[in-house]
């Protein structure tokens, strides 16, 4: 053995959440020049920037329009209410933060001509099928940060 | 990148890491699997080269290796370099799995797509359904493109798996993202590959048996989930091939070796149709028939793909370019070994398959 000192030293015995691996985005003015979309949110209303000057509809939400590059866009709600277009079931392989909600269906929704990604909430996979009818909901975050999902409601 | 570099500069007589003027080094993700930026002097240095012409990190998710190549080339071709490397790596194995996918999740828009967790197999698992609903494509097809795949792994003495598989195996292994199931995916893999890129007129003064670039194709389309051409075919695949074709003066008749990008096995499927080698939607079909084995219409992916050998994002490409300088030089498994072929594409995509590259090789020059 060589006469070299070891000498144990403290580590954090856990690192919390750093706050960029969080995947929900940063809402407020001082972060994003789409805030607004998130106020409309917070108000139940899931909206998106239509270009006032070649009508183009864009998602995701844009301060720019990158099909005519005018700045004059506009606010335009979505509405409730969207059709499953693809979906499947995270089983495996889900990311920090999300693995405790193993499984969880996710799927492609359409919606005024969009196809929106979202957590689709409500169903198993087995329940699913391509073209069932999927309602808007909101899911407000502990730090008052909210964002949408989709939910299939049963049948009235 | 050691073992790369080493195996590299070890297969060619007369050329050392000090000759090297330029060098480019394929990386997607350091930042986050690894810890580390500013990858491409670490990587120069573990191997010996000190370039003095150009240097640079490419990144473009799981083509940033044939990114490397596409700018070495450039460099060459222009003259502003005379002897450029391109290398790949990736250091994807780590202790916690959930860390790993976290950084795969943010390779599609993070804010918008990333989000609702469309890392790699939920992306595939949709566009799987939409061609399973819209062609009739069946899990047993996909699951045919992983045995092809894992018997020809099988007989690649560096791939990162080596088993075979049946169809019956496929469709019972895990289910990841239905309809993906285990054996549907490629694995995470620790890997290097590298490739010394020389003008064409060089080339004999440092092999008898070098292999040319004559042709290439790009094609990205949109980003986000909403903005694809489409899910259920890939149209810059289509458009890519066409640059490809049209570049390198050939057809896709010409192909004898396609080693392409089988991420998913749905992804290999639609590659046959996005290439061309079948009609749009028949991609099931194809593999049904037998048509990508060896001695069939064309043979796609005899090294084992990245299903059999492994996906380290940054090497992909450039490994299995490599792999079709093997191949013309015979220097593989007969089991595997592609007789007589001239001409060989290396195809990789990368994000929700927006983007496309397309490498055509050939034996001789042409």
């Amino acid at each position: 053995m060589s006469k070299v000192k070891f000498e144990k030293i403290k580590r954090p015995e856990k690192i919390g959440l750093p706050f960029m691996l969080d995947f929900y985005p940063l809402q407020d003015e001082k972060y994003t020049r789409i805030s607004q979309f998130f106020k409309n949110l917070k108000e139940g209303h899931l909206t998106t920037t239509k270009c006032k000057k070649c009508g183009e509809l864009l998602w995701p939400p844009r301060i720019m329009c990158p099909n005519c590059l005018s700045e004059k866009l506009e606010w335009f709600d979505l509405g409730t209410e969207g059709e499953l277009y693809a979906f499947t079931e995270i089983r495996l392989g889900a990311p920090i933060g999300f693995v405790e909600d193993v499984p969880f269906c996710v799927g492609i929704v359409k919606i005024s001509g969009l196809l929106i990604s979202a957590r689709i909430d409500g169903a198993k996979y087995e329940d699913l099928k391509i073209g069932d009818k999927v309602n808007l909901k909101i899911v407000e975050l502990p730090d008052s940060r909210v964002f949408y999902r989709f939910s299939k409601d049963k049948e009235q | 990148m050691q073992e790369a570099g080493k195996a590299l500069f070890e297969d060619v007589d007369n050329l050392s890491p000090k000759d090297v003027d330029s060098i480019f080094v394929g990386a997607a993700q350091p930042e986050r699997f690894a810890f580390l930026s500013y990858v491409a002097p670490l990587v120069a240095e573990y191997i010996g080269v000190t370039p003095r012409k150009v240097i640079a990190r490419t990144e473009l998710a799981c083509v940033s290796g044939q990114a490397a190549i596409r700018y070495a080339w450039n460099c060459v071709a222009t003259g502003m370099s005379d002897i450029a490397v391109a290398i790949g790596v990736e250091k994807m194995y780590q202790p916690d799995m959930a860390e790993a996918q976290t950084t795969m999740t943010c390779v599609l828009d993070r804010e918008w797509d990333g989000i609702n967790c469309f890392s790699a197999p939920p992306i595939f698992a949709v566009t799987a359904q939409r061609h399973m609903y819209e062609f009739g494509t069946t899990e047993e097809q996909m699951a045919l493109v992983s045995v092809k795949n894992h018997h020809y792994s099988s007989l690649n003495p560096i791939a990162h798996l080596r088993k075979e598989v049946t169809v019956e195996a496929v469709l019972k292994s895990p289910v990841v993202a239905p309809p993906l199931k285990l054996f549907d995916c490629c694995p995470m893999t620790d890997g290097s590959a590298g490739v010394i890129l020389v003008r064409a007129e060089d080339a004999k003064k440092y092999t008898d048996t070098p292999m040319y670039l004559i042709g290439s194709g790009q094609c990205a389309i949109g980003n986000a989930i909403n903005n694809l051409a489409s899910l259920s075919e890939w149209v810059p695949l289509k458009l890519a091939a066409e640059e490809a074709w049209r570049t390198a003066k050939i057809t896709k008749d010409d192909v004898d070796i396609a080693e392409v990008h089988d991420c998913f096995t749905i992804s290999e499927i639609m590659e046959y149709e996005g290439l061309g080698f079948c009609e749009k939607g028949k991609g099931g079909k194809f593999i049904e028939d037998g048509e990508p084995y060896i001695g069939g219409k064309v043979a796609v992916n005899p090294s084992g793909g990245i299903m059999g050998c492994g996906h380290p994002l940054g090497a992909t490409s450039i490994y299995h370019t490599f792999e079709i300088l093997k191949q013309f030089r015979g220097d593989v498994d007969r089991g595997r070994y592609v007789k007589g072929a001239e001409i060989g594409i290396q195809h990789s995509l990368s994000g929700a398959a927006n983007q496309h590259s397309i490498l055509v090789c050939s034996r001789e020059l042409r």
